[in-house]
C-alpha cells in the first residue's frame, strides 16, 4: 500500500475487512470512489450510515425491518395464520423471490448447534413460543436448511409445537427442478422418495 | 518445494468452521491419521463435489493431500459410507451424538495414528443409530474413551490403602487425584464425590464389556445419577472447563423436552 496518501490508504483499509475482499480488489474499489463524483460517493457514505441508523430487527418476526414491524408484518393481506419459520433473513428472501407464499414469517437467527454452544436460548425460539401462544395459529411451515443443524432445530420446534395442537409442516426435500437423478446425491435420493406425493 | 501426496482414509467428521466465502474447515477423526483438519474448499457455494457428505458425525472415506504432516490437508473428495439417519431423525440421539463428538474431539490428539478412538466413536455412533440414547451409552463412552486417551481413573481399588475394591459399600471418588478413596482413608476434600460400589462395578463393566453387549447393562437410577456426576466432574476437571454441548443438552433440559 506504500504510494498512496493516507486518506486513501484508510479507504482500502476499512474495505478490505469486508467478506472476500483482499487488499488489491479493496485498492480497485477504493480507486473507483476516488473517481466518482463527490455526490456519488456522499449517496454511499449516507446509505450505509442509513443502515446502520434505521435498520433493527421487526418487533413480531425478526426479520430486518426499517421501523418497529417490518413491511411483511405490517402488510394486512397476509395470512397470519400461517408461520413459516427460517434461520435467517437471506431464507426469507430467497423464500420471497418464489412468490408462491402468502403467510407470515419468524426469523430464529441461526440454528441449533450443541458443537458450537448454540442452544433454543441463542435463537427466537422463546418469542416464537409467545408469538404462537397469543394468536391464532393454524399452521407452521418449518423451512430451516435440510443440513443436520437445521433438522435438530426442525425436530425441537415439532416437539415444542405439536403439544399445542398447531399443524406443523415441514419443506419438502427432493431433487431441484431441472435437474437430472443420475448426478443426485444418495441421500437427496433417499428424501426424494421419503417425501413423494401422490399425483 | 516438498510435493504433496496423497491419502485415502476413513474419516467421521468432527467440526466444521466456515473459512472465507465459500471454504470449509473441517475437523476429522480417522483411525490412521487421529484427528485430521482439511479445507474443503468451494465446500458450502458448491454442493457438488462434497454431495451433502460434510456433516457433523457423517462417516466417510476421504481423499486428501498435504506438503507436510503438520499442513492443512486439502480435502480433495468424499464417499458418504454412513451419515446415521437413524441418529439426524431424533432430537435425543442427535443431541448424544453431539456430545459424542465433542468428547472425540478433546481428547483425539493431532495427527497421531488412534484406531482406538476411531473404532470407538464409529461403535457407539452405530448403538446410537440402531438403539435408544440411554444414560448408560453415555457413560460408557466417556469411561472407554479416558481408557483409552490415557485418563483411565482408578475405579478397582483405594488410591490411598490400595485395598481392592469390594470391602466397602461405598467410596469417595477424587477428580484431582484421579481415583477412589475409601471410607477410612476419606480425606476432608470437598471434590470429594460419594459413589456406590453397585454403581463403581457397573461402571469397570461397561468399561471391559465387549461392545455388542453394552445394551443388556441398564443402570439403576442411582447408579445413573452418581456415574454422570462422577464422569463429569472428572471430565471438567481434565479438561478445566465445561463442554459446549453439554451447555446446550442443559438448555433443553430446562425446557422439559
Amino acid at each position: 500500500m506504500s504510494g498512496y496518501a493516507l486518506p486513501i490508504k484508510r479507504l482500502i483499509k476499512e474495505l478490505s475487512r469486508f467478506p472476500g475482499i483482499g487488499e488489491r480488489t479493496a485498492a480497485r474499489l477504493a480507486n473507483h470512489i476516488l473517481r466518482a463524483s463527490e455526490e456519488d460517493a456522499r449517496r454511499l457514505a449516507e446509505s450505509i450510515l442509513d443502515v446502520k441508523r434505521k435498520i433493527r430487527f421487526c418487533s413480531v418476526c425478526f426479520n430486518l425491518a426499517e421501523g418497529e414491524i417490518c413491511e411483511i408484518c405490517a402488510d394486512t393481506a397476509r395470512n397470519r395464520s400461517v408461520i413459516c419459520i427460517v434461520e435467517e433473513p437471506d431464507s426469507l428472501i430467497a423464500l420471497e423471490g418464489s412468490g408462491e407464499y402468502q403467510g407470515v414469517y419468524h426469523v430464529l437467527h441461526g440454528a441449533l448447534s450443541p458443537l458450537d454452544g448454540i442452544g433454543p436460548e441463542q435463537l427466537r425460539i422463546r418469542e416464537l413460543l409467545d408469538r404462537v401462544a397469543g394468536n391464532v395459529v393454524e399452521e407452521v411451515i418449518v423451512a430451516t436448511n435440510p443440513s443436520v443443524a437445521g433438522e435438530t432445530t426442525a425436530l425441537l420446534l415439532v416437539k415444542l409445537l405439536k403439544e399445542r395442537g398447531i399443524k406443523m409442516t415441514r419443506i419438502a426435500l427432493g431433487v431441484p427442478v431441472g435437474g437430472d437423478l443420475k448426478y443426485t446425491d444418495r441421500m437427496t435420493l433417499a428424501k426424494c422418495l421419503e417425501f413423494r406425493r401422490g399425483v | 518445494m516438498n510435493a504433496r501426496t496423497q491419502y485415502r482414509t476413513e474419516a467421521i467428521v468432527l467440526r466444521l468452521l466456515d473459512y472465507g466465502e465459500s471454504d470449509l474447515i473441517v475437523t476429522f477423526c480417522t483411525a490412521e491419521f487421529g484427528k485430521l483438519r482439511g479445507i474443503a474448499k468451494g465446500a458450502r457455494r458448491s454442493r457438488k463435489r462434497f454431495a451433502n457428505a460434510l456433516e457433523p458425525f457423517s462417516r466417510l472415506q476421504i481423499l486428501f493431500s498435504r506438503r507436510r504432516p503438520e499442513s492443512l490437508a486439502l480435502i480433495e473428495s468424499c464417499d458418504v459410507l454412513s451419515h446415521f439417519p437413524g441418529i439426524r431423525a431424533n432430537l435425543e440421539k442427535t443431541f448424544t451424538a453431539s456430545y459424542l463428538i465433542d468428547l472425540t474431539d478433546q481428547f483425539t490428539p493431532d495427527d497421531k495414528n488412534n484406531e482406538g478412538l476411531f473404532q470407538l466413536l464409529n461403535d457407539f455412533l452405530r448403538l446410537l443409530e440402531g438403539g435408544p440414547a440411554t444414560e448408560g451409552l453415555l457413560r460408557f463412552f466417556e469411561i472407554r474413551l479416558l481408557k483409552l486417551s490415557g485418563y483411565d481413573p482408578v475405579l478397582d481399588h483405594c488410591l490411598v490403602c490400595k485395598t481392592p475394591l469390594g470391602n466397602e459399600k461405598a467410596y469417595h471418588f477424587n477428580s484431582g487425584d484421579g481415583g477412589l478413596i475409601c471410607t477410612a482413608c476419606r480425606p476432608d476434600s470437598p471434590d470429594a464425590l460419594p459413589v456406590s460400589l453397585g454403581t463403581i462395578r457397573m461402571l469397570l463393566m461397561g468399561r471391559e464389556m465387549e461392545i455388542d453387549r453394552l445394551g443388556r447393562l441398564f443402570l439403576s437410577e442411582q447408579s445413573a445419577e452418581e456415574s454422570r456426576r462422577l464422569l463429569a466432574h472428572f471430565i471438567r476437571h481434565l479438561l478445566g472447563r465445561e463442554l459446549k454441548s453439554v451447555h446446550v443438552l442443559n438448555e433443553i433440559r430446562r425446557l422439559g423436552i
